[in-house]
């Protein structure tokens, strides 16, 4: 084959896969008017709208979690991606193109505001209905507490981390009520050393008196045993001295000696005892009263005399 | 008519205060009548070859106990003496033991504090003889307490002969009152050294009766006194070999001797007042030791270096 041929077969092979050259056919675009351009990047960020649109009523029907997720989370990052895209149509809406009448070109950042609010509507999991609330801002709700509610362009504002009055005031009762818990605590981990440490010392001290209070009780047993010992020793000899026998003895012994008494004290009123002799005066003086209280006379005058010498106490 | 019964009550004083008078005098009548005959009971002579104890010696105990009712210590405590003797030549050292400390605490009201010394360490000596180790440790802690204020030194000797005597009869339980008296005459006497000495003997003690709250408490106090005694290596050295005892190394007081290290090893005084202040452990520490440990640290406070370890 020659280089004619070979030349002559790569221009016809180019002029059939010509369209797939993208070269080309931007630099054919590029020549042409603008117009082109605002409907060709209208119509790709339609079609991605849609998609993303597609992709949202997915994430809607799905029963997953996850998936939903992650569909919602495809669909935001499309939404941002499609908003970016917003300002460079609104660029290309605003240039004059050929051919192109005064009405339409009136009609393009029209458009592109509707497109805006199209790819505002699309649903990506988010709160539906937030009034272009962003995080900082003052809701009309300031306790309401919403999940995912960040946008991404909320996290670059640089008010974003400040803190409002809400927050802060919550901080400070959060830290408020965090040092009085602590206080709490530190007391009652102070009173519970303070018990640990008497409980260890009462047990120690009981152990410490236990043997002692062994050691007593052993040697009170053992004075126990002695002293029942010698209780049953002291009942034998008391039983042994106070035997029958003995008893009769003791009886004998003291009728005996009752019986000198009596004959001593007979005795010692016989008229042949000296004591007898003694007392004779007494004797005879109440007889002769006796007599003469019977006959009725005055009584006698006491003879003192004879009443010392018998012993006798005055009247 | 009460003026009648005040009057009445005046003049029963006054014949009580009469007639306590005169039985003091016959107190004194009589025991030195006892004294006399039993001295001369225990007077050897041509006619008397062996002293006759048996009958003296209750009559110096009646003399010794007359002479302390009417308050004549320097009589009683002789006479005390003297029963002792006679116990003893009757081989009753219990009751010898009892008289000789009576005696001991008539020669401190007397302040023959030698005398004290000897007295209680005799009594001492009496009832370990008879195989009464307690009361035997007893009577020298007594006799200690009696004579620790103008005679420390013999005090202390006193305190751990206490010490060793309950040691070597397996009651060492019963000798943590002596050691916490013997840690705080030492501290008193500034000799820290010696101080922790006791007080890690006080640990082991507690360590064989397995007393391990008494044997924390004695280590953390023990390493408290060195600290005092500005010896932080002797404290770190303490510490280390207190360490390696399970008990103490899990702990409160354990706990308590790591943050006092940490704080002195960065050199910081403020730190170390505050974990001494803060510490709910040295709180329930003896009252000397809580006393030392307020007023840590003591001297400079410099940056320790932790030793490097050698790993070849």
């Amino acid at each position: 084959m020659s280089v004619i041929d070979i030349l002559t077969r790569v221009d016809v092979l180019c002029k059939k896969y010509e369209k797939y050259d993208l070269d080309k056919q931007w630099a054919g675009a590029d020549s042409m008017s603008g117009n082109d351009q605002f409907l060709r990047l209208y119509t790709v960020v339609e079609a991605d709208i849609e998609a993303a649109r597609e992709k949202s009523q997915d994430a809607q029907s799905e029963k997953n979690r996850a998936v939903v997720a992650t569909l919602n989370a495809e669909v935001r990052r499309s939404k941002a991606a499609l908003k970016a895209e917003i300002p460079k149509l609104e660029k290309l809406a605003a240039k004059k193109v050929k051919d192109l009448s005064k009405e339409e070109m009136a009609a393009r950042p029209d458009l592109v505001v509707a497109l805006a609010q199209k790819i505002e509507d699309i649903p990506d999991g988010v709160t539906v209905g937030r009034p272009g609330g962003t995080w900082g801002r003052k809701a009309s709700n300031p306790l309401e507490i919403k999940l995912d509610a960040m946008h991404p362009d909320d996290l670059m504002r640089p008010e974003h981390y400040e803190q409002t009055e809400e927050s802060l005031a919550l901080r400070q009762e959060y830290e408020m009520r965090r040092a009085k818990q602590d206080e709490g605590l530190d007391i009652i981990a102070a009173g519970l050393t303070t018990l640990k440490d008497m409980a260890g010392d009462i047990n120690e001290e009981l152990d410490k008196q236990m043997p002692l209070i062994d050691e007593v009780d052993t040697k009170v047993d053992r004075a126990a045993a002695d002293l029942k010992n010698t209780n049953i020793r002291l009942k034998e000899t008391l039983t042994k001295m106070r035997s029958n026998r003995n008893f009769c003895i003791d009886l004998i012994l003291i009728v005996l000696i009752l019986g000198i008494g009596g004959t001593l004290y007979t005795y010692s009123f016989s008229p042949f005892t000296p004591s007898y002799v003694c007392l004779q005066p007494l004797l005879m003086y109440q007889q002769v009263r006796s007599a003469h209280m019977m006959d009725g006379a005055k009584p006698l005058r006491r003879n003192r005399g004879l009443l010392f010498m018998s012993g006798w106490s005055s009247e | 008519m009460c003026v009648k019964i005040l009057k009445l009550g005046k003049l029963r004083k006054l014949e009580d205060g009469r007639a306590s008078v005169e039985e003091e005098r016959g107190r004194v009548k009589v025991a030195q009548r006892c004294m006399t005959k039993a001295n001369y009971l225990t007077t050897l002579s041509f006619t008397r070859w062996v002293k006759d104890w048996a009958n003296a010696t209750p009559l110096f105990e009646q003399a010794a106990l007359n002479f302390k009712l009417v308050k004549m210590p320097e009589e009683a405590k002789l006479a005390y003496q003297q029963a002792a003797m006679g116990q003893i030549k009757q081989s009753s050292p219990w009751t010898a033991a009892k008289h000789m400390e009576a005696a001991g605490v008539l020669a401190k009201e007397l302040s023959c504090w030698n005398e004290v010394v000897d007295f209680f360490k005799q009594a001492s000596a009496l009832y370990v003889e008879c195989g009464k180790v307690q009361p035997g440790a007893d009577a020298l802690i007594r006799g200690a307490r009696a004579v620790q204020e103008l005679k420390p030194n013999d005090a202390l000797t006193m305190y751990m002969d206490a010490c060793r005597l309950l040691e070597d009869d397996n009651r060492e339980q019963m000798a943590f009152d002596t050691y916490r008296a013997a840690s705080n005459l030492y501290i008193k006497l500034n000799k820290y050294r010696e101080a922790a000495v006791v007080l890690l003997r006080w640990g082991q003690a507690a360590n064989k009766c397995k007393a391990t709250q008494s044997q924390c408490k004695a280590y953390l106090s023990a390493i408290i006194v060195y600290l005092y005694a500005e010896s932080y290596e002797d404290a770190l050295a303490c510490y280390n070999n207190c360490a390696s005892m399970d008990v103490f190394s899990k702990s409160d007081q354990d706990q308590c001797a790591q943050l006092l290290f940490l704080a002195y090893r960065e050199g910081r005084a403020n730190e170390i007042k505050h974990v001494i202040s803060t510490s709910t452990i040295i709180p329930h520490l003896d009252h000397m030791i809580i006393r030392l440990a307020k007023q840590l640290p003591q001297g400079k406070v410099m940056s320790q270096e932790v030793p490097e370890m050698d790993i070849t």
